[in-house]
């Protein structure tokens, strides 16, 4: 019998029992992704509404780690005090999700299976080294973001973010067509901490440059050890322009690019740093 | 009384907001059908084949119809009277497609969903033809562009040359002269509600339509050309409408539903997706222009030398009026003691092109208002000076048509925005050179009131006193969602002493009303406007002439007011009076005018943006604007104000983000949905302000002249001049996207 059938499972033992079922499942989350107009549908096999499932919804807070069940919409990451003070780039990628209407519905588990190149919340949980805890029919395992497939049948059920003390500072930025309801063109993580002024253990992660996030080791080394100065920066923006010049070498796209991470870089930096984007120390030009 | 130049509430407001009103989508009649098109893929091929057995197959498909099985009547859908000629170029369904979105065929289902899934079903062969997919390759190979009957299909379409004074002699006698390109897109119009249509079998043997349009008489025009049905049996009605600005002005699916409701005996409708919206209706035309200025070191434009080239796509629609409209347009701003202008339209392998707000007057101000502030920045005058320097004062004469503008006050728009702007001090601020660059700019527009003299600009309006005191206005009315209704409903209120919600307006219906032009060219205020109030006070005068009866009074000394008719003898109320009349077994007072005009003045604004630039993004933020505005007298503020707030958002998306971008290889539309082609959301639009300049126009209704489409025309070479000021740039393609912003830096 070749058909889809629909199963509103409220427990993630009841996800499991129909793991061990045989037919196909789908996921289907906030179906921001997955409903809209033109998009292939699954024929046959179980469409599993994550909907109904409290495991899988909620932020707290679980000894070393931040855990973000798999199922939260993206307004409630955008809201969570928590996770603002502890990861601000997820939140602010968060905030910059598509519009109103589209975080009330999506959520970050959908976000990371459907691995679109822009996928705003990818870079922030990369450069925090989030692991995801997977569920399929051999059982749940921790995979690191970086490591993650999507493939049929495997479910996302949460999120662990590592959660040092003191929190390291982060920020992210994108670049659409305009502010609001626009898909990045271009987005930008950071994390690092700052020892006596010093930037260290800095992580760069950009998106849209390739079909999957992409780690800027380059200009990681060059503000990474160094005081934020003009100087500094200068070699930041060299570095963050040659990255999008390795990355995209042949798409038209990419004398734009290649300048506006600085800005997007810039722009992190000045926010994980409590400055103004307008000071001074951001004025010279790459 | 005192109903005009007040705020009043749009009469369907409360219906609309509280989501009463049934658009045609929300329309459906019993036994109704529905239609699916199939589109092309490909910008110009023959349809060699079409095999729609699979879609035949499926339940519920009532049947498919393509150019062999359909009538091969060539139209033309921006006629708007039975007999006009124009160019006949298009088909329903015709053997060769010309642009991708190009009709092939039709699927008729029970369902929507089941004649969707059908149009999928179907395969078509095409033979592929040579494409012309750029306005310039079109002006490159004049002639025939493919099969088809001369004189259609042969480029240009249209070639319009005019020579005022002597321009040779000014530029040689110029102290300055500089030579700018401008581009433009083709922009779409995105209305929230998609095209649709529903159609249906009358008694007699008659079809009825009903489509959301901007004229019924167009309407039967079109399809009576388009399938051979006498317009005698089309009767047409327009429904509400969710938004036109001018996409709406040609019935596109009319003849499709027509012929098909008259085939099966069956209503069918047609409602298109947004895709189809994007791809098989109308647009903006593209323009490519190159203006040259002779200026005196004084700021004085001596002489103009512009050439145009419009991409009107793959039919002619009204393409052919583009380049005899910016030159109309053009000539009307600014004093020019000599002109040269040499404007065409092409057809190219594209997705037709058609009225649009504006209709070809954002093109040719893009052109000449970016060219004047690089002009100006050269002689090194302030952009609000030159403009002053050169703008027509009242009731000049322009030198196309040699007629007046009427009580234009370009000047006023001007000099009282630029001190409300505080233009002075913010453009004698130090230039930015950090990332963040801001940069002030202004651009002035004229724009027409009505079709005189080009059309028998005339209308006709029928009113009449009904039992219960409220007033029938009869007329071709197309309210497009700018309030039109509400706004002759204030007018003839006033008139009357009665309130805009007491005059009861019917919605266009070719079976009830006299002919009209329809709503466009900016004549519903300044033309039906003032058919109305000379209707009105027509049938004021019948009912004085009863109510003196009634009251025992002379004529002269009744006023209607409050809904009264009051002397110093007595007062009664116009339901009273219909009563009392009623009872004597009289007709009710009635009146109809035709009114003809005479003139087309001009209504002019005056545009001032300020803009921020970060100059490593290339993004454009419009951080303040304000809309200075020549409309004679705003007979309702609000809606004045409203339709410059809708212009500005319109026409910052011109400015920065609006291209359907078609691919010059393979004529695909890159951006055929919300989510490729940008809009200018809430979070980009500045703080508005509006100043109304209102000093009379002696021709118009109280004084009024119009406002909607002027509106839009400024607003992008205002920012593109405020961004051209914050970066010391000379863009001048539009829309300035990013990667144009950081090329030129
Ligand atoms: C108008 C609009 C604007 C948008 N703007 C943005 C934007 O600015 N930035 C951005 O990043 N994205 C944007 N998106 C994309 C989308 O909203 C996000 O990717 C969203 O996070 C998807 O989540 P969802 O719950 O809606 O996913 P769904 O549509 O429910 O699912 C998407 C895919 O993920 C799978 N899936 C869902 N949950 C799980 C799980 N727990 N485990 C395993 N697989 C799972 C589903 O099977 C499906 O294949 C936009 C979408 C729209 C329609």
């Amino acid at each position: 019998m070749n058909m889809l059938t629909v199963a509103r499972p409220r427990s993630l033992d009841a996800i499991s029992a129909l793991m061990s079922d045989g037919r196909p499942l789908h996921f289907i989350a906030g179906g921001t992704d997955m409903l809209i107009a033109g998009r292939l549908r699954p024929k046959d096999g179980i469409l599993v509404d994550l909907g109904q499932v409290a495991e899988l919804s909620g932020i707290s807070v679980v000894g070393q780690h931040i855990r973000i069940g798999a199922a939260t919409t993206v307004a409630r990451l955008a809201e969570d005090p928590v996770l603002a003070a502890r990861l601000p780039a997820l939140s602010q990628a968060a905030a910059e999700c598509g519009a109103v209407q589209i975080r009330n519905r999506a959520t970050i588990g959908g976000n990371i299976a459907e691995a679109a190149p822009a996928a705003d919340l990818l870079p922030p949980l990369w450069v925090a080294d989030a692991r995801l805890e997977i569920r399929d029919h051999d059982g749940s395992r921790l995979v690191a973001i970086a490591d993650y497939i999507a493939s049929p049948g495997r479910l996302i059920t949460a999120i662990l973010l590592p959660d040092p003390d003191p929190a390291p500072k982060s920020g992210f930025a994108k670049l659409g067509s305009r502010r609001e309801l626009t898909i990045s063109k271009l987005n930008l993580a950071m994390l690092m901490r700052q020892e006596g002024g010093r930037i260290v253990d800095l992580r760069i992660v950009a998106g849209a440059i390739g079909p999957r996030p992409q780690r800027l080791k380059l200009a990681e080394a060059a503000l990474g050890g160094r005081f934020l100065s003009p100087k500094a920066l200068q070699l930041f923006a060299k570095a963050l322009s040659d990255e999008v010049d390795t990355a995209i070498p042949t798409r038209s796209s990419r004398v734009w690019k290649r300048r506006a991470i600085v800005g997007l870089g810039y722009d992190v930096i000045a926010a994980m740093t409590g400055h103004s984007p307008r000071h001074p120390l951001f004025a010279g030009a790459a | 009384m005192g109903q005009v130049h007040q705020r009043v509430p749009l009469i369907d407001g409360a219906e609309k907001v509280g989501g009463k009103l049934q658009y045609l989508a929300d329309m459906t009649m019993p036994g109704m059908v529905h239609g699916a098109l199939v589109l092309s893929p490909r910008p110009h091929a023959r349809v060699v084949s079409l095999n729609a057995a699979a879609a035949l197959a499926l339940p519920g498909v009532i049947g498919v119809w393509w150019h062999e099985t359909v009538p091969q009547l060539r139209y033309n859908s921006s006629i708007w009277y039975v007999g006009q000629v124009a160019l006949n170029d298009e088909a329903m369904f015709a053997p060769v497609v010309r642009h991708v979105g190009d009709r092939v065929a039709v699927v008729v289902a029970r369902t929507a969903a089941i004649a969707c899934a059908a149009a999928r079903a179907i395969t078509v062969e095409y033979a592929d033809l040579p494409a012309i997919l750029t306005a310039d390759a079109a002006a490159a190979n004049p002639g025939s562009v493919g099969e088809g009957e001369a004189p259609a299909f042969c480029n240009p379409i249209d070639h319009v040359k005019f020579v005022h004074g002597n321009p040779d002699a000014a530029f040689a006698a110029a102290d300055l002269v500089v030579e700018t390109l401008v581009s433009t897109p083709r922009s779409h119009h995105c209305a929230v509600e998609p095209h649709a249509c529903l159609a249906y079998p009358e008694k007699g043997g008659r079809i009825a339509i009903v489509s959301p349009c901007q004229s019924v008489f167009a309407v039967q025009a079109v399809v009576a050309q388009a399938t051979g049905i006498a317009e005698a049996d089309l009767h047409v009605m327009k429904s509400p409408i969710g938004g036109s600005f001018g996409g709406k002005a040609e019935p596109v699916l009319d003849p499709i539903c027509a012929f098909l409701a008259a085939t099966l005996g069956l209503p069918v409708r047609i409602v298109l997706s947004r895709r189809e919206t994007f791809v098989a209706t109308r647009t903006r035309s593209a323009m490519q222009g190159r203006m040259r200025i002779a200026m005196s070191r004084s700021g004085r434009i001596m002489a103009r030398d512009t050439v145009a080239l419009v991409d009107v796509g793959a039919y002619s629609t009204g393409g052919n009026y583009l380049p005899g409209s910016m030159l109309q347009r053009l000539v009307r701003l600014y004093d020019v003691p000599a002109e040269r202008y040499d404007g065409r339209a092409v057809y190219t392998n594209t997705v037709p092109s058609g009225a649009f707000r504006g209709y070809g007057s954002p093109q040719i101000h893009a052109l000449a208002e970016i060219s004047l502030d690089l002009a100006a920045r050269e002689l090194g005058i302030d952009p609000v000076t030159i403009r002053a320097r050169n703008l027509v004062a009242p009731d000049a004469i322009e030198p196309w048509q040699g007629l007046s503008i009427g009580n234009g006050r370009g000047l006023d728009c001007l000099s009282r925005g630029a001190a409300m702007f505080d233009w002075q001090a913010r453009w004698a601020r130090r230039r930015d050179t950090g990332r963040f660059r801001r940069g002030i700019g202004v651009a002035a527009a004229t724009h027409i009131n009505g079709c005189y003299p080009g059309e028998e600009e005339a209308t006709s309006v029928r009113m009449r006193l009904l039992p219960g005191g409220m007033v029938e206005l009869v007329s071709a009315l197309h309210d497009l969602g700018c309030g039109s209704d509400t706004t002759l409903a204030q007018i003839a209120a006033e008139v009357l002493g009665l309130k805009a919600h007491q005059i009861g307006i019917t919605p266009a219906d070719s079976d009830l009303c006299p002919y009209d032009l329809g709503t466009r060219a900016s004549r519903m205020t300044y033309i039906v406007g003032e058919a109305v109030r000379r209707t009105a006070l027509a049938l004021a005068g019948e009912i004085r002439v009863r109510a003196a009866l009634a009251l025992n009074e002379d004529p002269g000394r009744v006023r209607l007011e409050h809904g009264l008719a009051r002397s110093e003898e007595g007062e009664m109320s116009l339901a009273a009076l219909a009563d009392w009349m009623i009872g004597r077994g009289q007709t009710l007072p009635a009146a109809s005018e035709t009114y003809r005009a005479s003139g087309n003045p001009s209504s002019f604004a005056a545009h001032f943006a300020e803009v921020e630039v970060d100059t490593f993004t290339g993004r454009v933020a419009v951080t303040d604007y304000l809309a200075a505005h020549d409309v004679g007298l705003a007979i309702n503020p609000m809606l004045v104000e409203g339709q410059i707030h809708g212009g500005i958002q319109i026409g910052i998306g011109y400015a920065l983000y609006e291209d359907v971008a078609i691919d010059p290889e393979t004529g695909q539309m890159r951006a055929d949905s919300f989510a490729r082609y940008t809009l200018a959301n809430a979070l980009e639009m500045p703080p508005l302000k509006v100043l109304l300049v209102e000093e009379g126009e002696p021709s118009g209704p109280f004084g009024a002249k119009a406002v909607g489409e002027i509106a839009t025309v400024p607003v992008a070479p205002a920012i593109v001049n405020a961004v051209n000021h914050a970066l010391n740039t000379r863009l001048s393609d539009l829309p300035l996207l990013p990667e144009r912003i950081l090329a030129a830096l």
